[in-house]
């Protein structure tokens, strides 16, 4: 007796291999059979029509906070999604002693978004070190976890607040050295580093401080794990980018570890950039050394509202010059028929219509909820106004908090990204799930890869797109039992609508601590995950079980 | 030729974090010519400290404006 048969689907197992209709045989949370299978089972799903894959694997997130409230990483899990990867960028939540929580719940504000009362009123503090962390979450997973340990923490662990002043000295470097062995014997998959974030005022973080020395000795660490280093170059210059790849090589040679860096992204503005990363990376694995470059499937959005000046109307002078006022100023000015007027003439005889006409207003603001998701011409033509004016006087009429969302404007060009992402060095990730929470949704990216790459450009086979999301995750972060249907792996394992797999509609939610906001997207076209053998979301619904683990 | 970098364009581009920044150009003494993506608030700086209404005015001016906005 099984205890559960995926029965009749298409099972596109992981490897690249085509798919071929069979059943998969759960057993005490491993799969125990793939084929075809007689037998009895204490539950069958059924997914005759559905492709049957092992769960997907997100490398880049940020759920370090999340996860201490909601075991599912919601809404990751309805993905498909079955592990993710917190950590990244060089911060976690451990180790962490308690006089330096402010400091680091600072950093994290910055990054992920996330509203003050999650870290008040949504877990209590149990822990300072990475154990204690892991005890914390693992009381109620229902998704795989596999941490990264940041930088910035251990730096912070060991310097204190010279953590953010100054290098260290070859002491504080053999004790930074003892604290990420301790952090990788309590389960942490690797070491998060970044040469770009900054705090909550604008301060590089620990790690930016760090000679190349200290990250040289923390490598020899990783490398008598044979663990991750994850790094955020300096991606807003190429010739930059292309100089830490190289140093991500020698430290990979050096110490036999492998490498990641995020994120990458296309733009026709630099059309060169990611063929530049991309040769630099094929030259270095020719070398023997592992960088993986990891890109999102999305595009980007850019988002903003008059809040604050943006430099979305970086082509129209007085728009600049009246945004840049302080708030009551440029309030008075948009207030102001004349200046209106002359605004609204900058942006062309179309009144605007070509220029913002297209921009979408979001929710979770200022905005009235019947208008989101409308667009800026729509609006303006129920209010019998020009598009530039009825932008203004939306905008005065909510207080200036109105978000407007111009979308696609990065990353954007199917065509030139799908051969990226099918590039055999292209590592498929940095979502970012559970950061950027209040500007735009990091949900969804796996079911976009289908929908975009897979059924509209066949840039990618299905089972090339299943086997970047699994089996060659797996392999690239070291997840030894995860990644592949085969018998002996963790029985993590989605079922979807290959015609359906999708994102939804990015929509305001308010469901942080302290009924903070955050954007999300439901997914389209997944029937049924199951984590460790247990189902976990099946019929639009979460379970009750509680599978999750964390994973080395 | 000058002996420093100078901006020989910007333009406005989409940002990893769903802001708009600026990309310039820089052309170099050698010749060489490269792209820097600078973020929403370093962008309006950079406006700001050049006295530019309008990206194309950056055109021209000394990379040392980049920094000094930063």
């Amino acid at each position: 007796m099984y205890d559960v048969i995926v029965r009749g689907g298409l099972v596109v197992d992981g490897s690249g291999a085509p798919g071929y209709l069979g059943d998969v045989a759960v057993q005490d949370g491993k799969i125990v059979a793939v084929g075809q299978i007689t037998g009895d089972a204490l539950r069958f799903v059924e997914a005759e029509g559905r492709i049957v894959a092992p769960g997907f694997i997100d490398p880049h997130t940020h759920f370090d906070v999340q996860l201490l409230w909601d075991g599912a990483a919601k809404p990751a899990l309805e993905h498909g999604i079955t592990c993710v990867v917190p950590g990244n960028c060089s911060l976690s939540l451990a180790p962490l002693r308690a006089a330096d929580r402010q400091q680091v719940i600072g950093m994290f504000q910055q990054i992920e978004e996330m509203p003050p009362a999650a870290f008040t009123e949504a877990f209590e503090w149990t822990w300072e070190d990475f154990a204690g962390y892991r005890a914390a979450i693992e009381k109620s997973l229902s998704i795989n976890v596999a941490p990264l340990v940041g930088h910035s923490v251990i730096r912070l662990w060991v310097m204190g607040p010279h953590a953010q002043e100054r290098a260290a000295d070859a002491g504080e470097i053999s004790a930074m050295q003892d604290m990420l062995r301790e952090c990788l014997d309590a389960g942490a998959v690797g070491l998060s580093t970044s040469f770009v974030d900054v705090d909550e005022n604008g301060r590089p973080v620990p790690s930016r401080f760090a000679q190349f020395e200290e990250l040289d000795a923390l490598s020899a660490v990783l490398g008598e794990y044979g663990r991750m280093l994850q790094i955020v170059p300096e991606f807003y210059a190429i010739d930059i980018t292309i100089a830490r790849i190289d140093q991500l090589a020698e430290l990979s040679l050096k110490h036999n570890i492998p490498t990641t860096f995020s994120p990458v992204f296309d733009s026709t503005a630099t059309p060169d950039n990611v063929a530049r990363t991309v040769a630099r990376v094929e030259e270095q694995f020719s070398r023997g050394a592992r960088v993986w470059p990891q890109m999102q499937t999305r595009p980007i959005d850019i988002s903003f509202s008059l809040l604050r000046p943006s430099l979305f109307f970086a082509r129209l002078p007085r728009w600049v010059r009246i945004l840049r006022q302080p708030l009551e100023q440029r309030i008075a000015a948009l207030r102001d028929p004349e200046t209106v007027a002359k605004m609204v003439a900058d942006t062309g005889p179309d009144g605007g219509e070509r220029m913002m006409g297209r921009l979408v207003v979001r929710g979770g603001d200022g905005a009235p909820v019947e208008l989101t998701g409308r667009t800026l011409s729509d609006i303006a033509k129920d209010r019998g106004e020009v598009t530039a004016l009825a932008l203004i006087n939306l905008s005065l009429e909510h207080g200036l908090d109105v978000a407007l969302l111009s979308a696609n404007a990065g990353h954007e060009v199917t065509d030139r990204i799908g051969p990226m992402l099918a590039h055999p060095l292209v590592h498929i990730g940095a979502s970012d799930g559970g950061a950027h929470l209040a500007s735009f949704s990091t949900y969804g990216d796996t079911g976009y890869l289908f929908s975009e790459f897979v059924r509209k450009s066949g840039a990618l086979s299905l089972e090339q797109a299943v086997a970047k999301l699994t089996a060659e995750t797996a392999d690239i972060w070291g997840l030894k039992d995860r990644g592949r249907l085969e018998a002996g792996k963790a029985a993590d394992i989605v079922i979807f609508d290959a015609a359906t797999i999708g994102r939804g509609e990015e929509r305001p939610a308010f469901d942080m601590p302290g009924n903070g906001m955050r954007y999300v997207r439901a997914a389209t076209g997944i029937d049924t995950v199951l984590v460790n053998g247990q189902v976990a979301y099946a019929g639009g619904q979460y379970s009750e079980a509680r599978a999750g683990v964390v994973c080395v | 030729m000058s002996a420093e970098a100078i901006i020989i364009g910007a333009q406005i581009v989409a940002g990893h974090d769903g802001s708009a920044e600026l990309l310039v150009n820089l052309r170099h003494p050698n010749g060489a010519e490269s792209p820097v993506v600078l973020d929403e608030a370093t962008g309006l700086k950079l406006m700001k400290t050049c006295g530019a209404a309008h990206v194309d005015e950056l055109t021209g001016q000394s990379w040392r404006r980049i920094v000094e906005g930063l």
